[in-house]
């Protein structure tokens, strides 16, 4: 199986500043609009935010196996719809008709209300008041450098680009048996139950081959994320990842190295009794943190206080002007082209 | 080379019965001897995938114990019916974690070299008609080995009917095996339950070619 999970010349990567996501879902619906519009896919989201803690999407999304452990493959479920969330309707004649106005909500396939959906525990949290806290937590295909979907598909059905290691699922050759989401510890494959094929996110390649940066990037107003090849050691992620070591991979323990990172959220002090700052707590639980990131959290969270108290007394810093990037192309790398210049094949009828 | 087995189907050519009485539970079948054919599960340490051998260890699969075949020649055409217990079908593609009953009849390009355990192998092809519950088309594929599987469309004239009733799967592909005008044709039979997830390799099969012999 190498010719599908060769190492590739360059490593495409992304890091998400947890610190700066307003959970818009601005990244979600230009995915959606871009890639997911089509039959089979209604209730696909490749790009997904969801407020932590909490179940995440699918419900308890870290909770249905895969990855590995020891080295060794990790046996996964492959969660069902509902625990992903269908694709609802909305009777908006009933809303907005003649007759009598009934409040606009959702309705499964079969008529049922849904218990379930992507960030359904939006407005939960953590914590008790007054050390509650939220963050938002942006999810699509890590591109994964020991990648367990690849790796179980028995029929190679999946592949990496030599070229940036996007992992790719090849349509043709799928043929739905869907141990590739069984084998994902983020359940970040899907199913098209009207091609019986699995389907993902695809690192918008065909925008990244033009100079475009991938749809969630360009659009987040946040300036969250970052994108670069690895290899490019002026690049925001190689700075943020090897550099400075504040970027970390998302539940490292799953074991297939990740190529998307998250720059921890660094939350106010926590209160004590008195409702006075505790400053050697923080309002996240440290154990959490190092839960969703590993034990290195610890120092990238220490560097990332450092570094703010810098600027705060004057000083000028090469991580918060990185994590600002006040020029929003510094963000995307060689992916700066605006696609609105672009010009567009008209499609055939 | 896969052994061939003493199981020998022999298709019948039975008189007054139309096309029509040879659907699933047609009675045309009445005319045709069905023979059980044992099955067994197909190897797990042979499966192209780390993650499916691990995961599936302390899983059965496989579980179809026996297929009952029979075959049979009506309106210039050979019908094979493969029926088999399924208790809790799977008449469909339902969901994420929602597999369907499915059953293959699978024939050796070469005669009988081709290895029918590990779908045989690059000089010795094996071809399969494929019928998923729920699938509108049933397909063609042509593997060389595990994992190797590639789908055609059924050619022409090929066709399947298939009906579930009391706890039974039947299911009647009707056409003509490429090597017909021999008087005989190795054939195995794969089964797969969607109640225990198999799929893809995870299957019950023939341990080795059955007999198919067809009438002058």
């Amino acid at each position: 199986m190498a010719t599908v999970n060769s190492k590739p010349t360059r490593q495409l990567a992304m890091v998400f500043d947890l610190n700066k996501c307003l959970g818009c879902q601005s990244c979600t619906i230009a995915c959606k609009t871009l890639w997911t519009d089509a039959p089979g896919m209604e209730s696909m989201w490749w790009n997904i935010v969801n407020t932590l803690p909490g179940q995440g999407t699918p419900r308890g999304a870290f909770t249905h196996g895969g990855g590995y452990k020891d080295g060794k493959p990790v046996p996964g479920t492959f969660p069902s719809l509902r625990e992903y969330g269908e694709a609802w309707d909305f009777d908006h004649q009933a809303t907005f008709g003649d007759g009598e106005r009934i409040p606009l909500h959702p309705r499964n396939r079969d008529g049922s209300t849904p218990e379930w959906g992507p960030n359904w525990d939006e407005d939960m949290g953590g914590g008790e008041y007054p050390n509650s806290f939220f963050f938002y937590l942006q999810q699509i295909c890590a591109n994964c450098s020991k990648p367990a979907c690849l790796e179980a598909c028995p029929r190679e059905g999946l592949y990496r680009r030599e070229e940036d290691g996007i992992i790719l699922i090849d349509e043709e050759r799928c043929h739905g048996y869907r141990f590739c989401a069984e084998a994902c510890p983020y359940k970040r494959i899907y199913f098209n139950p009207q091609r019986a094929i699995a389907q993902k996110c695809i690192s918008c390649y065909p925008r990244l081959e033009a100079g475009v940066a991938p749809a969630c990037v360009r659009q987040c107003p946040g300036r969250v994320r970052h994108i670069d090849y690895m290899d490019n050691l002026e690049g925001h992620p190689y700075k943020l990842v090897k550099e400075w070591k504040v970027a970390l991979p998302l539940r490292p323990d799953f074991g297939t190295e990740p190529n998307v990172f998250y720059v921890p959220p660094l939350a106010p002090s926590a209160f004590n009794e008195s409702g006075e700052f505790d400053d050697s707590r923080n309002r996240i639980p440290e154990g959490y943190m190092r839960e969703l990131f590993g034990p290195a959290v610890d120092d990238a969270l220490e560097t990332i206080s450092r570094e703010r108290e810098k600027v705060a007394r004057g000083e000028q810093s090469e991580l918060m002007d990185i994590l600002i990037s006040r020029d929003w192309n510094d963000l995307m790398g060689p992916f700066t082209q605006n696609p609105a210049q672009l010009s567009r094949p008209v499609p055939e009828k | 080379m896969t052994a061939e087995t003493s199981v020998r189907i022999v298709a019948a050519r039975p008189a007054g019965h139309d096309a029509g009485s040879f659907g699933p539970f047609g009675s045309g079948w009445a005319a045709a001897e069905a023979v059980e054919a044992a099955l067994q599960p197909t190897p797990l340490d042979a499966q192209p995938s780390a993650y499916v051998q691990t995961a599936w260890a302390n899983r059965r699969h496989g579980v179809t114990p026996s297929a009952r075949v029979a075959a049979a020649v009506a309106g210039g055409v050979l019908r094979v019916r493969v029926q088999w217990a399924a208790s809790s079908p799977r008449p469909a593609i339902t969901d994420n974690n929602v597999f369907a009953d499915a059953c293959a009849l699978l024939f050796p390009l070469d005669g009988k070299q081709a290895e029918l355990m590990t779908m045989g192998d690059a000089d010795h092809p094996v071809r399969a008609w494929h019928w998923r519950a729920g699938t509108p088309d049933p397909f063609v594929l042509t593997a060389t080995g595990l994992g190797t599987t590639s789908r055609q469309a059924m050619p022409h004239g090929v066709a399947v009917e298939a009906e579930w009733h009391a706890g039974e799967w039947a299911v009647v592909f009707s056409g003509a095996p490429e090597a017909a005008g021999a008087s005989s044709v190795p054939m195995g039979v794969a089964i797969w339950q969607g109640a225990t997830e198999e799929r893809g390799g995870l299957a019950a099969h023939t341990p080795a070619w059955i007999t198919l012999e067809l009438p002058r």
